[in-house]
């Protein structure tokens, strides 16, 4: 399937099936170094004996940087770029206990233009707490430019 | 204007920004933290080898910075959502230039809606996004 993916017949086959699982422990200097290098001086991210101490969002965002398609999804000939990321914030997200990010596809749609087509493949890892508490959701928005037919 | 709940935003209001530090050095250290490989983001000389126009801005250092923005507009205010596009690169040791503006403002939920963009020194946008923010209701 190099060329001419069929987005409906991918969408069938891979969305909103989990393929991978992944335990966190958020690291606090690394958090730290996330928060004060993107200019945050909110406590709450900076400060580790702030009571509500938490992962700012492009940390949260850097865990899904991971595995992002199945194993069997097919090479579509082009090269992945990445396309952006979004993140939902439902609870704080705490340091240095366990965690688990569980991953899917959750959109894959393609856009035509002059250049050929890209197909769009949003990855999204959903962060839980040991308590299986939902705490964010991030997208991964992967951009393949599929390589013309020779 | 210091904003303390969601009766003080304004419609079309444009949020107070601030400069980036976009050095090699706190690019490198944002990799770092995040396990990047070191090179793309500290060493314009790397990254011309690896094929890039110099070293660059992590992508999701740059919804931080879109973060504190929103931070630093409000003390009360909690982004319960971002969704960046990364259009094009952004250079290190470059300024990156922080554009937002509020383009809904649901005062029943306390939910703000905005614009916003990474621009570089030529006024060409890097990255857009939108973001919810919630705010205290009184």
């Amino acid at each position: 399937m190099a060329n001419s993916a069929d987005v409906e017949e991918l969408r069938d086959q891979f969305l909103e099936q989990e393929f991978d699982s992944k335990d966190f422990l958020l690291d606090q200097d690394k958090v730290l170094t996330v928060a004060q290098m993107s200019g945050e001086t909110r406590p709450e991210f900076t400060d580790p004996e702030h009571p509500e101490f938490q992962a700012p969002p492009a940390f949260l965002c850097s865990l899904a940087s991971g595995r992002h398609l199945p194993i069997d999804f097919p090479r579509l000939g082009g090269i992945p770029m990445d396309g952006g990321k979004a993140v939902t914030v439902h609870a704080p997200v705490p340091i240095g206990e366990p965690l688990v990010g569980k991953t899917h596809l959750a959109d894959i749609y393609d856009k035509k233009g002059r250049s050929g087509r890209m197909i769009l493949i949003v990855a999204r890892m959903e962060l839980y707490d040991g308590q299986d508490k939902h705490l964010a959701t991030t997208d991964s928005r992967m951009v393949i430019r599929e390589k013309p037919a020779a | 204007m210091s904003i303390q709940t969601i009766a003080d935003v304004e419609f079309g209001a444009e949020l107070p920004t601030f400069e980036p530090d976009t050095s090699l050095a706190a690019c490198g250290a944002f990799a770092n933290a995040v396990g990047w490989p070191s090179g793309r983001f500290d060493d314009h000389e790397a990254a011309r080898k690896q094929g890039l126009p110099g070293a660059l801005v992590p992508g999701i250092m740059g919804l931080g910075f879109l973060t504190t923005t929103i931070h630093n507009w409000s003390a009360n205010a909690r982004v319960v959502n971002i969704d960046t596009v990364f259009r094009a690169p952004m250079l290190a040791d470059t300024p990156a230039i922080i554009g937002a503006v509020v383009t809904d403002i649901d005062e029943d939920e306390g939910i703000v809606e905005l614009d916003m963009t990474i621009k570089n020194e030529a006024d060409e946008t890097r990255v857009f996004g939108t973001a919810k923010v919630s705010l205290p209701l009184e």
